[in-house]
């Protein structure tokens, strides 16, 4: 039974189906399945995912599609972690959003989905993200890194705003920051006092593991 | 289950009025009934004459009449079936279908210096294999890929080249003709169970010497269907004035189309237009000259709709670029496209570089897309409730619903989208990271991959051991005539 629970679950995201996703979730919680377990196995689904998109056997529509089913059971599982006293094992934990301004979440979406298959846990923020909320987010969650996104060359200044605020509030040293988007270059990045800048989704998750492990 | 190929799900483009489709067809019965055909065939002059045709035995000269030309035009299928080597690769030729097939070149061409060398046996075979692998690639050609291939007799050259199209490929074949190479032909083809395509070809102006209508009466006298073809250029063979130039293809070809259908009722025909500019500087053919698209299109708009026989393209898979660059690609992209559009059964797009000089396997993958491109547009697409997207549309509204994440998306994205092989997609920072490849790279690779990975279907060895002995059997042909 346990096994097939399981099974259920790593197979409603392979099928990008967000509904049995989450149904197979509820499934681990209400059958008292270990969820570290679970959660286990629902990353290992998407790093299987995020190496067939690497290897070029799958797009992106598939990729997001798998990275939402999984969006809806990892909460579920999490939850169940949490109120077992539990605590699961991850590269890092990584906030992510588009800035103020900015409502392109293609790329955004892609560096999450290929940093959760990497092992990394991943809070995104969304698009369009005013500053104040970016601040408050590194205040709440303590992630290792934050990652902010910019397409545009009008709105790439908003990362600049963020980073000054964190230093207002003496919370730039507590954080690493990695940014990204058409409209960032390397100067710009350096510029600005972020840590490291990245122009593509894979290299993104190669730098997340460099800026943990230094 | 003949392979799908590609359907032109449209009005093929047409660039004439039907007046003018008259006019070619009105002086094309002029010029068979009047100027006539030359023919250095006795059976076939023999045979013309019995059927009403005007011979002047001494000439070698046949005026056709009018009414035997409707007759025999109305006799040739148009659609028609032909047989693989593997089933699933038989041919269902005419109608809207669409197939992409080769153009040969004498040799291969070396992708760094761009200097051209015969191709060692192993190249040969390793360029069908290629194509073998090439799952927009239909059928492949005779001489195919090269016709200078070391330590092969050049008399050896067309059954040799069978033979090694038999071995690494189950995809259906045309052959050549010269020095009766067509029995030995005939007979590969017969021992591995499989069609092979004849071929005859004019000398313009207005004349077929004997080895090709051999190669007419033996194909047509076993069954098999023929590819019929001339080989005009417009102010050197032709007139240079593309109606003049139509007239006289069209009478080329209808002479043979006659000639075949009163040796045998039905048979299978494809009709090939392989027609070039005069460069009028260097006295070769302007290879990739716009004009060639002029005359196909009308070619296919005169056979393939008023005289409804399947039309093959030919004069396509050659440039006048001695490299795989930019003109390479836009004058066989150009062309075939055109050719496509109105209304080809068959376009010889894949693998020749220049001018029948040169071929090469990274052209045909590179070629490969170029084939995919076209079939992708020419299928058009859907359009019902479910393409209409109208729930999905309401379902996701304004910024910030999108489309990237919908059940819809997957389920259509890669019926609605062609994906290119080897094109260069990257975006610019991945492409700097990845080497900065370009299509022509990547082509090479995927060459590289096809051949580390790709093996056709093999014959058995009863067949295999068949076929040693036909080429055995042609070797001994030509020592005795003393051409080995």
């Amino acid at each position: 039974m346990t096994d097939e629970i399981v099974e259920n679950l790593k197979r409603a995201i392979i099928r990008y189906d967000t509904k049995e996703a989450e149904i197979w979730a509820k499934k681990v919680v209400q059958e008292k399945l270990d969820p570290l377990r679970a959660a286990k196995a629902i990353t290992e689904t998407i790093r299987q995912i995020g190496e067939h998109y690497g290897q070029g056997e799958l797009f992106l529509p598939e990729l997001v599609g798998a990275a939402e089913a999984m969006q809806r059971a990892m909460p579920i599982i999490e939850e169940e972690i949490k109120k077992r006293g539990e605590k699961r094992e991850t590269l890092g934990r990584i906030i992510l959003g588009t800035v103020y301004g900015d409502i392109h979440s293609i790329g955004k979406n892609m560096v999450a989905t290929l940093l959760i298959a990497a092992g990394f846990e991943v809070k995104d923020l969304g698009v369009n993200v005013p500053p104040e909320k970016f601040v408050a987010a590194v205040q709440d969650y303590q992630p290792d890194i934050l990652g902010m996104s910019a397409l545009l060359s009008t709105t790439a200044p908003e990362q600049r705003r963020v980073i000054r605020i964190l230093k207002e509030k003496s919370l730039r040293d507590k954080v690493r920051i990695m940014v990204g988007g058409a409209a960032i270059t390397e100067k710009f990045a350096q510029d600005i006092g972020a840590d490291a800048y990245e122009a593509t989704a894979p290299g993104a998750v190669e730098l997340a593991g460099k800026l943990i492990s230094d | 289950m003949a392979m799908r190929g590609f359907k032109l799900n449209t009005q093929p483009l047409q660039l004439l009025t039907q007046e003018q489709v008259e006019a070619i067809h009105q002086g094309t019965l002029k010029v068979l009934s009047e100027t006539g055909i030359r023919i250095e065939h006795q059976e076939a002059l023999e045979l013309l004459s019995e059927h009403g045709c005007q011979v002047d035995f001494q000439k070698k000269q046949v005026r056709i009449p009018e009414y035997l030309v409707e007759n025999c035009l109305s006799k040739v299928p148009s659609t028609f079936l032909v047989k693989a080597r593997d089933p699933k690769n038989d041919l269902k030729i005419g109608g809207n279908t669409v197939y992409f097939t080769t153009f040969p070149g004498m040799r291969i061409v070396d992708l760094d210096t761009w200097k051209s060398r015969p191709a060692t046996k192993k190249e040969n075979a390793d360029a069908v294999r290629v194509l073998d692998a090439l799952e927009n690639l239909h059928k492949i050609l005779c001489y195919t890929p090269y016709f200078e291939v070391e330590g092969v007799p050049p008399v050896m050259a067309i059954s040799e080249s069978v033979a090694a199209k038999i071995r690494n490929s189950t995809k259906f074949q045309l052959t050549g003709y010269g020095r009766h190479c067509e029995l030995f032909n005939i007979k590969m083809a017969r021992a591995t169970g499989c069609e092979i395509m004849g071929q005859c070809c004019a000398s313009p102006p207005l004349t077929y010497y004997e080895d090709a209508i051999e190669s007419a009466f033996r194909f047509v006298k076993a069954g098999l269907p023929l590819h019929i073809s001339t080989g005009d250029i417009f102010g050197g063979t032709a007139p240079v004035t593309l109606a003049g130039a139509l007239v006289i293809t069209n009478a080329e070809l209808i002479a043979i189309v006659v000639l075949t259908q009163l040796i045998k009722s039905g048979t299978r025909l494809v009709v090939a237009d392989f027609v070039f500019p005069q460069n009028m500087r260097t006295g070769s053919p302007a290879f990739g000259g716009i004009e060639c698209s002029l005359h196909h299109v009308a070619f296919n708009q005169i056979w393939r709709g008023k005289y409804g026989i399947p039309t093959n393209i030919a004069s396509v898979g050659l440039s006048s670029s001695k490299k795989i660059d930019f003109q390479c690609g836009y004058e066989k992209t150009s062309l075939a496209l055109l050719a496509a559009l109105s209304g080809a059964n068959l376009i010889q797009l894949h693998g020749g570089v220049h001018g029948e000089i040169t071929y090469h396997p990274v052209q045909s993958i590179l070629d490969d897309d170029i084939a995919g491109m076209i079939g992708h547009f020419i299928e058009g697409f859907e359009v019902n409730e479910e393409t209409l997207a109208l729930d999905l549309i309401k379902q996701v509204g304004p910024v910030p619903g999108y489309y990237l994440n919908k059940e819809h998306t997957r389920k259509w994205w890669r019926k609605e989208q062609f994906l290119p092989q080897v094109a260069d997609r990257l975006t610019y920072p991945e492409w700097l990271k990845k080497g900065q490849k370009d299509a022509l790279v990547l082509a090479r690779e995927r060459m590289e991959k096809i051949l580390a990975t790709h093996h056709p279907v093999p014959l058995s060895p009863e067949q295999d051991k068949a076929i040693d002995e036909i080429l055995k059997e042609a070797r001994r042909y030509y020592q005795q005539k003393e051409l080995i």
